[in-house]
């Protein structure tokens, strides 16, 4: 099994994809830093002679919250998008070119070859999502100085990337899965459309919160129990911007934050259905023809 | 102990195409020839027998254990007709790669990797990216990939398709000398005289259902047939066993004929029959068939048989 990790992962890393990745990754860090930098530097001038009252604190945190939130949102996008494009083709890609055969032959189980993928797969892509889940707090709360930085403490981050990782996690089995039955594109059509159901079930959800609506709530809940992807983000953002010490902290989350707590049998939910696509991703590849 | 048994496996697609009901037995140390043009079913019976493919019906064993085991693999070497490796390993990464999945103990897989590139003539290139290497390269390299675990039956499946004249003699060989070393190698091929040079037994596939198989010897012996020459022409009453007889060629005064016997046994009593009946003869010479016409003999008694059996 780890060998075939191991081919994943330094698959991943020797394909041309994979530097592109790395720099334009370092480009769209590099950008949110810039904004991070102005924003914080208009932000001191808040406020009339430096003097910060109640609303100008509401407005820092709004603002800094949101700044916050739309790095991580979209560290979330591509991070699930990386994991989509990564896991669709593991499997059928190489039943199509027939690179499967010779490595199938050898004396290792269809159940060790989909494990293999499996873990190769997930530790790339969980640090990915780690390491830029961990650049954005850090260029949110280094160069936004004072102004910009929020009440977060380790243990919280720590919470946050735990529950960060699970939506590659998932990801990458739900792809695993589609990858053993189908082709690369349709798998990936498959993926994608439900990603982007899972994301409007959430945004659903989230007004249905607002408006306190119970049916639209329940719709978000079962687009998080078919797919427990956006339930996932939601959660992670509750973690980091949700202080004891700050009665204003979770207020202030806004559009790419949430309104709605996802519970913590959710957070066991996703994990547990991971591993169930996986187990379910050996049992129908265990069958097949290559 | 067979190497290779199987009894009445069968895979078919939906219930088309395939390899239908092949029951045969491989022994030790032989070159095995599984012959049979393109579209025959031969790579789908070597993929069914590796696991890469489910058997609709019947069963087959490796090496004593059922096919689709892990266990069945592990004394196994396969070079594919359609070989694709990873182009972003180098030669002897896959070389690498493939040795710790046949769990080679670490101490020993330089040495082993060092001996199977030398065998296969890629000493030197083994380091260079698999996407920088021809079609023969790679199969080469293939061929290093199929013998590394020092295994004691490899499957050969068009070993020659992508080399020149000078590889397809390596690869014969090369094939001769793993029989030499006991191991059996299966060999897949549509090539009559590659067959016909390396293997000691074979079986003919057609259109999914074997055919017929035996010791290659014994399968050329579809009829005997000789050409004598003569000072005069045959006017006697030929015997019953002569099944045909044909002037070829005038040479001065002397003739050539073309007699066809129903067996080899029959070459020596003919020659006495004619002495006895006063007929010279100047030159006797056993005609050995053509590989085509011995494969299409094969392929068209089946359909003959089939033809009858309907």
């Amino acid at each position: 099994m780890w060998t075939i990790s191991k081919l994943t992962f330094k698959e991943i890393i020797s394909k041309r994809i994979f530097l592109i990745t790395i720099i334009m990754t370092l480009v769209f860090l590099a950008l949110y830093g810039t904004a991070i930098y102005f924003a914080g530097k208009e932000g001191t001038q808040v406020g009339p002679n430096g003097v910060q009252g109640t609303e100008t604190i509401l407005v820092q945190q709004f603002i800094s919250s949101q700044l916050l939130g739309v790095g991580l949102y979209f560290s979330s996008f591509i991070t699930a998008l990386l994991a989509i494009l990564s896991s669709v083709s593991a499997i059928s890609g190489e039943v199509s070119s027939h690179q499967i055969d010779t490595w199938l032959m050898r004396p290792i189980s269809r159940a060790q070859f989909v494990w293999g993928k499996f873990v190769g797969l997930a530790l790339i892509m969980i640090a990915y999502a780690v390491v830029l889940f961990f650049s954005i707090i850090l260029l949110h709360q280094g160069i936004g100085k004072e102004w910009m930085e929020l009440d977060i403490q380790p243990m919280q981050m720590i919470k946050a990337v735990s529950v960060f990782v699970i939506q590659p996690f998932v990801l990458i089995a739900f792809g695993l899965l589609l990858s053993t039955r189908m082709t690369t594109l349709n798998a990936g059509i498959v993926s994608i459309v439900l990603y982007g159901a899972a994301f409007i079930g959430g945004f659903i959800e989230q007004f249905g919160a607002l408006i306190e609506k119970a049916a639209l709530v329940n719709i978000g809940v079962i687009t998080s129990l078919i797919f427990p992807i956006d339930s996932m983000y939601r959660k992670m953002t509750m973690i980091l911007f949700d202080s004891i010490d700050n009665p204003l902290s979770l207020a202030q989350g806004g559009m790419f934050t949430s309104v709605s707590n996802p519970s913590n049998v959710m957070v066991w939910y996703a994990v547990v259905y991971g591993i169930v696509v996986v187990f379910l991703s050996i049992y129908s590849f265990k069958k097949r023809d290559v | 102990m067979n190497v290779i048994q199987t009894n009445s496996l069968t895979k078919t697609y939906n219930g088309k195409g395939g390899i239908s009901d092949v029951t045969l037995s491989v022994g030790e140390g032989i070159v095995y020839g599984f012959l049979g043009p393109n579209g025959s079913g031969k790579s789908t019976f070597v993929r069914t027998l590796l696991g890469l493919l489910q058997p609709t019906s019947g069963e087959g064993y490796i090496l004593g254990e059922p096919i689709g085991t892990t266990k069945s693999r592990e004394k196994v070497g396969y070079l594919p007709e359609l070989f694709r490796y990873p182009d972003w390993l180098t030669g002897k990464q896959l070389l690498e790669a493939h040795a710790e999945l046949c769990k080679i103990p670490v101490r020993q897989r330089k040495k082993r990797i060092e001996e199977v590139v030398e065998l296969v003539g890629m000493t030197g290139r083994e380091k260079g990216r698999i996407s920088g290497f021809s079609k023969g390269m790679s199969q080469r390299i293939g061929l290093a990939c199929a013998i590394l675990n020092d295994p004691k039956v490899v499957f050969l499946d068009e070993p020659t398709s992508a080399l020149d004249p000078i590889g397809r003699k390596d690869v014969r060989d090369l094939m001769l000398y793993l029989r030499d070393q006991g191991k059996t190698v299966f060999l897949n091929s549509h090539l009559l005289y590659e067959v016909e040079s390396v293997c000691d037994h074979v079986s003919i596939v057609h259109q999914g259902d074997m055919i017929v198989q035996g010791p290659w010897r014994e399968l050329m012996m579809i009829e005997a047939q000789i050409e004598i020459v003569t000072d005069q022409p045959i006017s006697v009453p030929m015997p019953t066993f002569v099944t045909h007889v044909e002037k070829i060629k005038e040479e001065e005064a002397r003739t050539r004929w073309g007699i066809q016997l129903e067996n080899e046994d029959d070459i020596p009593k003919i020659i006495q029959y004619l002495s006895s009946n006063g007929i010279a003869l100047y030159e006797v010479k056993p005609i050995t068939p053509h590989l085509e016409d011995v494969f299409m003999h094969w392929v068209n008694q089946k359909k003959e048989s089939a033809y009858v059996d309907h």
